[in-house]
């Protein structure tokens, strides 16, 4: 009896061994494509990458000659000319510091705008959404060289002059910069837009009714509910935002990589992509400090 | 006695006549809660006015911009409404582009791989939200970092990859990533749809499991189906951002003898300096730029006409973001 009830219990356990082999047999055929494709598109384009900076990479109709090259290359780029990467990776970081919080604060407001109930609002959506159309192509470029990325109040009131009479060059020429394409970067803030209006749907409204029946002010309905519900999609926001301004295009450093000189643009590549990754980690750390902060502050009262 | 009374409850009736009148216009204004009422409805639209014309701007000046003929263009007079409707220019764009074959070579590449993209990201982002396989945290880790990654970083791998293979200058090197659930931004395509199946519920496909249905039919029967929302995101943004990139284009198929339409500002913007050189600059430069510009968005323009009821009813149903 006991025999036949351990046979069994075996024979169960078998199966179910088995069930989950081919569980994991069948995830792993749904995940081999994107797997397939990271090690090809990723890892050894990464490694090639990688290798190719510390050589001299020339393309010759024979075949390709490489001559290894050391650290040269970094050394280049980071402590003999300047002209590479500080020239333009200063101002460029300075930019990327006062635009992301400009495009969060913006998107923010636009999502909870468009989140409100009126008449015309799909309309509005349908507009505000426009810029994730374009914004990824030379069009948008094109429109800021007409001139139209200026706010036409800006020189009629010479605000330019007194930001600059009252902060020193090295802040004051960003931030004329980015008055100067305001709407530049009201553009790109279209994903983010979407992301604030898909996150804010995740909130439920029964807290809002909650809230609203204890007399709680829209003011402080801003505060305690909306924006700590909103924590998560402001860091997934500030990461995507990074991202996206570091990796664009028409980004100076980056149209620095060409085919020109392979070692050296890769080692600038390398470089630049360092620098994103402790950009990105500093973006990370601030947020987990704000968000302890943040709970302190609300479950201390 | 009666009479003062009277007076008084009239004075009384008067001034709460006048007191609802109040809390009547005060709730109008304000309305009962701060979010109801007139002045923030105002306020709304101001802004909200404000910000919509600051993003139509420069479509409409773009548009206006290619239709002026040169008496137009001159006068300073004439800032939005063009007197006379002059279609030289647009013409004269599309020549310049070449536009039937740039517009097919552009359809071809952005279809193919928009099609592609929705596809292999949602297998991927499957299997991140529901299936199981080994070292899925790594792989997790890789698809972020995957995101992370700068393509100027692998590109010239890449191209050197290409060019051993022969497959220069074609557009080959740009769809075969997307068959993969790779390519331009597909990492943020499997992450959406990993988001959006992990937000569905669970029984569904437990349902299919119990009847015996095997993970690819749950897939392709039950999930995809229900992924629509997700679908129509991931397609737009995928045919529109493959169409608009020119940073691509511009590695493989340079030199190539005919390129996407997203090359197409370049190649006019040469075309103009040359012309500049050669007989002085012109005042149709700046229509002919808007042309071309026009000729380029009209496209993915037509496309999010049709398509921007559902996308932004999907955008709120994907749960883009957890």
């Amino acid at each position: 009896m006991s025999e036949v009830v351990r046979k069994s219990e075996v024979v169960v356990r078998k199966r179910r061994l088995k069930a989950s082999v081919i569980r994991k047999l069948e995830g792993s055929t749904f995940i081999a494509p994107w797997v397939i494709g990271f090690l090809v598109f990723m890892v050894f384009p990464l490694g090639y990458s990688f290798y190719m900076s510390f050589h001299q990479v020339r393309i010759l109709a024979t075949g390709i000659e490489i001559k290894p090259k050391g650290l040269d290359y970094y050394k280049y780029i980071l402590f003999e000319n300047a002209n590479l990467l500080y020239n333009q990776l200063i101002p460029f970081l300075r930019q990327a510091l006062l635009m992301i919080p400009v495009i969060l604060v913006f998107s923010l407001l636009v999502a909870i705008m468009l989140n409100q109930k009126f008449a015309g609002r799909s309309l509005f959506r349908s507009i505000f959404f426009l810029p994730v159309i374009f914004t990824t192509g030379q069009v948008v470029r094109e429109f800021m060289n007409q001139g139209e990325g200026d706010l036409g109040f800006i020189e009629r009131y010479n605000i330019t002059s007194l930001v600059s009479q009252n902060l020193n060059s090295a802040w004051s020429k960003p931030i004329v910069a980015i008055m100067g394409s305001f709407v530049l970067i009201l553009w790109y803030s279209g994903v983010q837009i979407l992301i604030f209006l898909a996150g804010r749907q995740t909130i439920s409204n029964s807290v809002y009714e909650a809230a609203r029946i204890d007399g709680a002010s829209p003011w402080d309905v801003f505060w305690k509910i909306t924006l700590p519900g909103m924590m998560p999609f402001i860091l997934l926001n500030m990461i995507y935002t990074t991202v996206d301004l570091f990796t664009f295009p028409t980004n100076p450093i980056l149209t620095q990589v060409n085919t020109s000189n392979y070692g050296q643009s890769s080692a600038l590549a390398w470089i630049y992509f360092a620098i994103i990754f402790v950009f990105l980690g500093i973006v990370f750390f601030l947020y987990t400090r704000v968000q302890k902060a943040y709970d302190r502050t609300s479950y201390g009262v | 006695m009666a009479k003062t009374m009277a007076s008084l409850k009239k004075v009384n009736i008067g001034r709460g006549d006048w007191r609802l009148w109040l809390t009547k216009a005060r709730y109008l204004i304000f309305g009962k809660e701060a979010d109801k009422g007139l002045l923030f409805r105002l306020f709304i639209y101001l802004v909200l006015i404000d910000t919509a014309y600051i993003y139509l701007n420069p479509i409409i000046y773009m548009v206006t911009t290619m239709v002026k003929d040169a008496s137009d263009l001159l006068d300073p007079s004439v800032n939005w409404v063009p007197r006379t409707i002059y279609t030289g220019v647009l013409q004269d764009a599309w020549v310049k582009l070449k536009y039937p074959s740039a517009f097919t070579l552009s359809m071809i590449i952005a279809t193919s791989v928009a099609v592609l993209q929705t596809v292999s990201c949602a297998v991927a982002g499957y299997a991140f939200a529901r299936l199981e396989f080994p070292f899925k945290k790594f792989w997790m880790f890789c698809l972020i970092l995957t995101f992370v990654v700068p393509l100027q970083v692998i590109i010239l791998p890449n191209l050197i990859f290409a060019s051993t293979l022969g497959i220069m200058k074609t557009y080959i090197p740009i769809i075969i990533p997307a068959i993969l659930g790779h390519g331009l931004k597909g990492s943020l395509f499997v992450i959406i749809y990993r988001q959006f199946f992990s937000t569905q519920p669970k029984e569904l496909e437990e349902a299919a499991r119990v009847d015996g249905a095997s993970a690819f039919k749950i897939f392709f029967k039950v999930m995809l189906p229900l992924a629509k929302p997700a679908i129509l995101v991931v397609f737009l943004f995928s045919f529109v951002w493959t169409w608009n990139d020119y940073y691509l284009p511009m590695m493989y198929l340079n030199g190539a003898k005919e390129v996407p339409l997203s090359m197409g500002i370049s190649q006019i913007q040469a075309m103009i300096d040359q012309q500049a050189k050669d007989f002085g600059p012109s005042i149709f430069d700046e229509p002919l730029k808007m042309a071309t510009s026009f000729l380029i968005i009209l496209p993915p323009l037509v496309l999010y006409m049709f398509a921007q009821r559902w996308f932004v009813e999907g955008v709120e149903r994907t749960g883009l973001v957890e």
